[in-house]
């Protein structure tokens, strides 16, 4: 078997209009799922009543389940909860008219928010209490202190974990293939039907990941010195 | 004025403050001394609503506090009226010298940004650090960050100012800037409690001195009374036990 290195090159270029498709999925997912997650953190962490068990039941659920498994869910599930809700009420809306890739972006927000609330649950835990208890003690309420000085600072705290989303949720965002969503997967295999030199296209498809995934690395260490400034002193 | 009446606090069934009594005029500079484990930061953090006080009330003023049951608008209220400086400093970390002190101006009490710096400057230049307005609290030492965390205080412009050893967590050279910065303020009539093991400091600061022990009041009067003729048992074995001349380590 001979490699053939120009349609390494072309499968590679042929893939770049899936960028932008997964890197939707990927930014969706991680902005929901860090609002979910930041949410479900703080209801487990305050033990808020009543939101407390339902917060814990949907961590280990979730984790407890493939991000497969959540796709297949949504997209099977939510379409009936959707038509029959729309019929009872007398709406014209019909589930069909919901993008394949919207399933995607639903179900995959989901998993996110489960594995997204753990890592702002240690960036919380990294915030020294005395800082809320500054916080309060200046007159702040519990929201005030919660925005301007604790999430600000779990937030620098979580960088690394985040940027493990980050990738993650960009990998994972390969299955969306299975719903019929042309990911950059999808679109190797496109590529490759054409003479099936599938190695060299997955292979393409490889490069572009890590291309991507090196990128979101550079991406991470920017932020972290960009949020960590006040960190670089060293004396306390 | 402050009154605190019957201020009772448990943890568990471990009775932590046995019902404390304190009237403290405006003005007036307390300390507060005890050994370890007698309650003196217990009793800070109830004044301050860090910790819920089980019963007992608290009042400055014209405004009052029922601690059994109060509202989240009273709490609120008090910790606006009072001020903690604290024994790590516990300045925000993620913010510059000028930012922590502006912070409360500016957010709690609604000062536009403008006029909440150039009030964060004075203050600043109050307590010494005019020149380390830009700098983190990583890049301070102990002694800068605690003036940080009094001028913090200062801003809100509060009914008083609680300070819990705000000394003993520095190395003894920089223990001396901040005692210096504490006098300064006494001075200018800011009402304040201080729990210290400074004796020399508390005899030369304070205008009235507690003594607590497992969780009450034991006694309480002028400095050089205390200090030179303590009436109670548990007292002069204390003073005894701190040596006059290992407290005037300023
Ligand atoms: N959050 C808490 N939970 C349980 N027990 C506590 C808590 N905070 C304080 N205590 C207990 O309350 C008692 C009084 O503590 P406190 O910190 O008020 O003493 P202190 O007089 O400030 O002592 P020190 O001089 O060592 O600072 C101690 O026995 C301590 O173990
Ligand atoms: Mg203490």
């Amino acid at each position: 078997m001979k490699l053939d290195f120009g349609f390494i090159w072309t499968a590679f270029i042929a893939l770049l209009p899936a960028v932008p498709t997964a890197l939707a999925i990927t930014a969706v997912s991680v902005f929901c799922g860090l609002i979910i997650g930041t949410a479900v953190a703080v209801i487990r962490l305050y033990k808020v009543p009543v939101l407390y068990p339902i917060a814990s039941a949907y961590v280990t659920v979730i984790r407890g389940t493939p991000m497969l498994t959540h796709l297949f869910i949504i997209y099977f599930g939510l379409p009936m909860l959707i038509d029959g809700a729309t019929d009872s009420l007398g709406l014209s809306f019909r589930s069909v008219s919901i993008p394949m890739i919207g399933f995607a972006y639903i179900s995959f927000s989901i998993t996110a928010g489960a594995y997204m609330s753990e890592v702002v649950r240690s960036g919380l835990l990294a915030v020294n209490r005395g800082q809320i208890e500054a916080a309060y003690s200046i007159g702040m309420t519990t929201f005030q202190a919660m925005r301007r000085i604790i999430l600000p600072q779990a937030f620098a705290a979580s960088l690394p974990n985040l940027s493990n989303m980050v990738i993650g949720m960009l990998h994972g965002s390969t299955l969306a293939f299975t719903v019929s969503v042309v990911e950059i997967n999808a679109k190797a295999q496109i590529v490759a039907t054409t003479n099936w030199k599938f190695f060299e296209a997955y292979l393409a498809a490889a490069l572009l990941f890590w291309g991507l995934t090196f990128l979101i690395e550079r991406l991470t260490a920017l932020a972290e010195r960009r949020f960590n400034l006040y960190n670089r002193g060293g004396v306390s | 004025m402050i009154k605190l009446t019957q201020i009772r606090k448990s943890f568990g069934r471990n009775e932590v403050l046995k019902g404390i009594d304190l009237t403290v005029e405006k003005g007036e500079v307390v300390a507060i001394l005890g050994p370890s484990g007698s309650g003196k930061t217990t009793l800070l953090r109830c004044i301050n609503y860090l910790e819920k006080p089980n019963e007992g009330r608290i009042v400055i003023d014209d405004f009052s506090v029922q601690c059994r049951r109060p509202d989240k608008k009273a709490i609120h209220t008090l910790r606006q009226k009072t001020a903690m400086v604290f024994q790590q400093y516990n300045l925000f970390k993620h913010k510059t010298a000028l930012e922590n002190v502006m912070e409360g101006l500016f957010v709690v009490k609604k000062i536009s940004k403008d006029e909440a710096r150039i009030r964060s400057i004075e203050l600043l230049e109050k307590v010494g650090l005019g020149n380390k307005l830009d700098s983190y609290p990583s890049e301070l030492s102990g002694g800068q960050q605690q003036r940080v965390g009094i001028a913090r205080a200062l801003a809100l412009n509060p009914e008083v100012i609680l300070f819990d050893e705000p000394t003993s967590a520095l190395d003894p050279e920089l223990v001396g800037e901040v005692l210096a910065v504490i006098r300064k303020i006494a001075k200018e009539g800011i009402t304040m409690i201080i729990v210290t093991h400074e004796m020399g400091f508390a005899q030369d600061v304070a205008s009235h001195v507690v003594f607590m022990d497992e969780g009450v009041i034991v006694e309480q009067g002028k400095p050089n009374e205390l200090f030179t003729s303590p009436k109670e048992e548990r007292t002069k074995q204390f003073l005894k036990r701190i040596t006059p001349e290992a407290a005037y380590s300023i």
